[in-house]
């Protein structure tokens, strides 16, 4: 009898318990950052998106931001301690320690570029792809360049980067065969080398590139910084090209797009896939079509220019223009040999 | 003319792997140091963020790249004071605490930034360059090499120093003797724990100094983790150098001019995974340091805290 009462309390204490990954139950989200929620970027991004989700919802949002790229398992489980329905692990670097964590203590987590990864109830994916825009950005560069050479600088290579990447050489070739495409990776994960990402576009430069497609978190900021203090070969402005975030703040009339990123639909599906007890069974995207991805209206860009491209995006929306994410990083490679050729 | 073989590319190559070399030139000379010493001062990462931090916060608000640097190694000997306190006057382990200063600093470094700068991310301008007469005026060579800041030139000069150092002077002798043998060093009437302290804060002005180039001229802006791992390339620097300071000079040219390869290599389009041509400078610098630098030994006491008396 004693041992039937203790078996049927551990039952219910279990079901106490696992009751945060079941369905319906969704009280705060949490996000960790490896950078500051201020990057104008994609910790800028993901944490305005987390906001603006749980909001929607009418739960609560946890925000850990500037973790850095080591161990965050500690900051996982304190905030799976605190009671957060799920963690959304904002950072490649994150992809394995977040769904161990998920295993151990059963809260749901989301993680990027790792699509093979999906757990029913545990774990969900949401590598995302900014391509279409990346796209619209590669016709864009080729129509503006006067060098006839634009360079793409990466701080590393995960999957969306790659597909971007690929996209925008894929768009400048589509614009102008003609124009040089280069490439450069500043290092196997060189998100926060500010100083590796001005050396390495500076050289870019230097190789005749005066339209720079620069992806890369902190980095990014190294080579806003390469371009605002080095002229092209023809002594003339070096413009560049963001991605994810809106730098219209700190511009100092450099930048001549970007391809922005909005996350908030992704983060709102996987609320309503915790609800409905679908998380970690589908895949996640974002695009043209509901604005989600889109590229930014700077003053750098003439008028007809972006009516010209707006003319693109209506092209890649009805279909008549087909944009095939890469995500291998050896594809993307093979793509800029080929356009360099 | 533009290109991949153009004089201003292969000119702007050879200027990054200089501009590249340098952080790690200071902090490895500052490592070493504390290594002859005894200390193995794992910090050196924390210094140097703590140097790119305040450094850029000088110079930015004094529009003085001098200022930034000073301010910067400032900071670099604050946080070696520190190690100096904990691992050598205390004698605490110095790997964890090494590793603490470093968390640490990256943690607060952040934190600042976020308050100060996460809004404007405000950059510096170029900084002015130093012609070499006559040299400067060399094709592709000259403006790659004979037109930097003057502290580059500075820190090349401060290897020549640090050799004369070691070998000629008392103070190069005390150090050599406070990393083999402490205790003889004792008994020979001079201080072992001042003598660890000088080095240990020696080793925070360089790092500080470095995080400071990084900053300013290397990157002309602060972000955090700026330093992103340059400390401990550092380190490998000192340790494969074992003791002499020009090949942590050749060391760090080294892995500055493959740095500068691999961006060639990629740039010409060349389809091999970049994982591997990355790997380059750190192989590269290793492959060049076993072979031609094992004639030198690193100090019998290294990492180990003196106490007198103690057996």
């Amino acid at each position: 009898m004693k041992s039937l009462k203790a078996s049927v309390s551990a039952i219910l204490l279990s079901g106490l318990l696992m009751g945060g990954a079941f369905a319906g139950e969704v009280k705060s989200i949490a996000i960790l950052t490896p950078e500051e929620g201020t990057d104008y970027g994609w910790n800028q991004q993901g944490v305005a998106a987390a906001k603006a989700a749980a909001e929607a919802a009418g739960i609560e949002v946890i925000v850990a931001q500037g973790l850095g790229y080591g161990d965050v398992r500690p900051t996982l489980r304190e905030l799976a301690e605190e009671g957060a329905s799920l963690l959304i692990a904002h950072a490649s670097g994150y992809n394995t320690s977040a769904p161990e964590i998920a295993n151990e203590l059963k809260v749901p987590v989301a993680i990027v570029d790792t699509p093979d990864a999906l757990k029913k109830g545990l774990v969900a994916d949401y590598t995302l792809s900014g391509h279409e825009g990346a796209y619209l950005a590669g016709r864009l560069a080729a129509k503006m360049s006067r060098s006839k050479t634009v360079g793409i600088v990466v701080s590393g290579e995960p999957p969306s980067w790659n597909s971007q990447s690929a996209a925008f050489a894929q768009g400048v070739k589509a614009e102008n065969p003609e124009v040089k495409v280069t490439y450069a990776v500043i290092g196997p994960a060189a998100y926060s080398d500010a100083a590796g990402g001005k050396r390495v576009t500076e050289s870019v430069i230097a190789a005749g590139a005066d339209i720079i497609f620069g992806q890369g978190n902190g980095s990014s900021f190294g080579m806003l910084q390469a371009v605002e203090t080095t002229k092209a070969a023809d002594g003339g402005k070096v413009h560049f090209i963001d991605v994810i975030g809106d730098k219209t703040a700190i511009d100092k009339g450099f930048l001549l797009t970007s391809v922005i990123w909005d996350i908030t639909p992704v983060y709102a599906a996987m609320i309503a896939d915790l609800k409905a007890d679908t998380f970690g069974t589908k895949r996640y995207a974002i695009g043209l079509k509901d604005d989600s991805v889109k590229l930014l209206k700077t003053g750098e860009i003439p008028d007809d220019v972006w009516s010209q491209v707006q003319a693109l995006r209506e092209d890649v929306l009805s279909g008549k223009i087909k944009v095939e994410p890469v995500f291998e990083a050896s594809a993307v490679r093979a793509l800029m040999t080929n356009v360099t050729e | 003319m533009t290109g991949l073989f153009s004089e201003v590319f292969l000119g702007a190559l050879l200027f990054g792997a200089i501009t590249a070399a340098i952080p790690l030139l200071l902090a490895g000379l500052g490592e070493q140091m504390s290594e002859k010493a005894g200390v193995l001062n794992i910090g050196i990462e924390g210094m140097m963020i703590g140097g790119a931090y305040l450094g850029f916060v000088a110079a930015f608000y004094s529009g003085s790249l001098w200022l930034g640097f000073l301010f910067g190694a400032c900071a670099g000997i604050a946080v070696a004071a520190l190690m100096a306190l904990l691992c050598v006057r205390l004698g605490l382990n110095q790997i964890v605490i090494g590793i603490g200063l470093t968390l640490g600093l990256e943690g607060l470094t952040a934190l600042l930034h976020h308050f100060q700068f996460s809004r404007s991310y405000p950059r510096l301008p170029a900084a002015e360059r130093t012609e070499i007469p006559l040299l400067a005026d060399i094709p592709v060579l000259g403006p790659a090499l004979f037109r930097h800041h003057l502290i580059v030139y500075l820190a090349i000069a401060l290897v020549f120093v640090m050799i004369y150092v070691y070998r000629r002077t008392q103070l190069g002798l005390n150090l050599q003797a406070a990393g083999d043998k402490p205790a003889a060093l004792d008994v020979a009437g001079v201080d072992v724990i001042r003598t660890r302290t000088v080095a240990v804060l020696f080793t925070g002005a360089m790092a500080g100094l470095g995080g400071a180039y990084l900053a300013n001229v290397g990157a002309g802006i602060f972000i955090p983790f700026i330093t992103n791992g340059a400390g401990f390339l550092g380190i490998v620097l000192a340790m494969l150098a074992r003791g002499r300071p020009v090949w942590v000079l050749l060391g760090a040219l080294l892995f500055g001019l493959c740095l500068s390869l691999t961006t060639a290599m990629q740039v010409a389009g060349i389809n091999i995974p970049t994982d591997v041509i990355q790997m380059l400078p750190f192989l590269a610098v290793m492959v060049m340091l076993v072979a031609f630098g094992r004639r030198g030994s690193l100090p019998a006491a290294l990492g180990i805290p003196y106490e007198r008396g103690a057996r």
